[in-house]
């Protein structure tokens, strides 16, 4: 090559580092941020353990209200605040990934268990129930109820709503992609297991039949 | 290569034996040919030399460009499903409004028929479906939550279209009730914000439901719509 050209290599590797720069500058750029999209189970779990935690907030509120057991009163209040609060940061996720806070329910969970969770013919009813949720007439009770009537079906209602989470929970832990919603979903999964446990003993405490 | 007679031996080395044995031509000879040889060798080296820059720069080049093509291919594209998330997506037929949230006693003339919005009882309407008009003032205050309110002419709607109707909608934070006088068929309201229909299959319901359902764009998005009162005629 003949002197007068040699600048060309210089010039072209100096293009390639510009380049490489760019390149790793976009890639730090989108890892460092933290920015995974977010999967059907992200989405799915978001908008579904909000109905389901909404269910279980106006329980808890009642039963705040109507509760003649203390330690029940108290779990009750905990568990309103707790879930009022979990469903907030997910109805915020939501806002935040810009997806609509609407959404066939169930529709993101796999049929591992033998359930037809997202099945086209499956009522809003039906999804409900499979969930764990109460249905309005057992709300409307729990409402009607007093005393250790009311702790105790409380406690019924209160134990088959976990139940149900626990199967959301697990399916959010193994398919989200986005690391704060599987922290979310490993809390529900512990926490609620432990309230279970409390939930049960309680309902040995008081006598309740359930 | 045959060995040189002995009695000329001078080395023990042949190719310097050879030499020796060369005559003066033959050492000229020899001596371009050694330089020719040279020549040729230095020529190939400058031509591999270029041949090895050639191919190492086009290698790296093509490297450089996929890596920037990766670079830009890969990133996450903003999640995008369809406009309409509660970001002003425009939906043929809908209105909107500027209403403003306030508790208030006693009844409100709302300047909206049904109304979307504006100064409401502190108590909000159990979101449900209703066989009975609800309430204006505690339904508003249903939508300052979130809430969609559905209001229907039962003189147009029969019960077969109310089943397929409520079957689309969401199992919370929905209200749907009878509306006496109802200029459509179907009007579907949430917070400042209105749409009339006249069929229960109008491809718009989804897309208002996914814009304005629990939007945040409320008031008070993520308040309950249960825990409140009652109207008229729950079922």
């Amino acid at each position: 090559m003949s002197a007068r050209l040699a600048w060309i290599p210089w010039v072209l590797a100096i293009v390639a580092a510009a380049a490489l720069a760019f390149a790793v500058g976009r890639f730090t750029m989108y890892s460092a941020t933290g920015v995974p999209t977010p999967d059907a189970v992200d989405i799915g779990f978001a908008r579904d353990m909000q109905v389901h935690h909404e269910q279980a907030v106006q329980m808890a509120m009642i039963e705040y209200r109507r509760a003649q057991d203390d330690v029940v009163r108290s779990l009750a209040y905990d568990i309103a605040t707790t879930q009022a609060g979990q469903r907030g940061e997910m109805y915020d996720w939501l806002v935040q990934w810009g997806v609509p806070q609407s959404g066939r329910l169930m529709s993101w969970m796999s049929d591992s268990s033998g359930h037809d969770h997202g099945g086209a013919s499956a009522t809003e009813a039906d999804l409900r129930a499979a969930m764990g949720m109460a249905t309005d007439a057992q709300v409307d009770a729990l409402s009607a109820a007093s005393g250790t009537e009311a702790d105790c079906l409380f406690l019924e209602l209160m134990i088959r709503h976990h139940e149900g989470a626990l199967p959301m929970a697990r399916e959010a832990i193994d398919g989200a992609s986005i690391p704060r919603v599987t922290q979310v979903a490993q809390t529900i999964l512990t926490g609620q297991t432990a309230e279970l446990d409390a939930m049960r003993s309680a309902q040995l405490r008081l006598g309740c039949t359930g | 290569m045959t060995p040189p007679p002995p009695e000329k031996r001078k080395s023990g080395n042949p190719a310097r034996q050879a030499h020796i044995d060369e005559t003066v031509k033959q050492q000229r000879e020899r001596r371009r040919q050694e330089k020719l040889a040279e020549y040729n060798r230095q020529l190939a080296k400058r031509r591999r030399s270029r041949l090895t820059w050639w191919v190492v720069g086009s290698a790296a080049a093509v490297v450089v460009v996929a890596i920037v093509v990766a670079s830009v291919v890969l990133t996450p594209r903003p999640v995008s499903y369809g406009a309409f998330d509660s970001t002003g997506a425009t939906i043929e037929g809908v209105e909107t409004f500027d209403n403003v949230t306030q508790h208030v006693d006693g009844t409100v003339d709302y300047p909206q028929d049904p109304p979307a919005g504006g100064p409401h009882n502190p108590v909000w309407l159990n979101c449900g479906v209703y066989s009975e008009p609800v309430p204006n003032e505690n339904a508003v205050h249903s939508m300052e939550h979130g809430a969609v309110w559905v209001t229907i002419d039962p003189d147009r709607i029969s019960d077969d279209q109310l089943r397929t109707l409520t079957a689309k909608l969401p199992s919370t934070y929905v209200v749907v009730s009878p509306y006496p006088g109802l200029r459509s068929p179907l009007v579907l309201s949430a917070w400042n914000a209105q749409l009339a229909l006249d069929s229960v299959d109008d491809p718009r319901i989804p897309q208002f439901l996914e814009e304005y359902w629990r939007s945040q764009n409320v008031p008070e998005p993520n308040a309950l719509c249960t825990g409140g009162v009652d109207g008229p005629g729950r079922l």
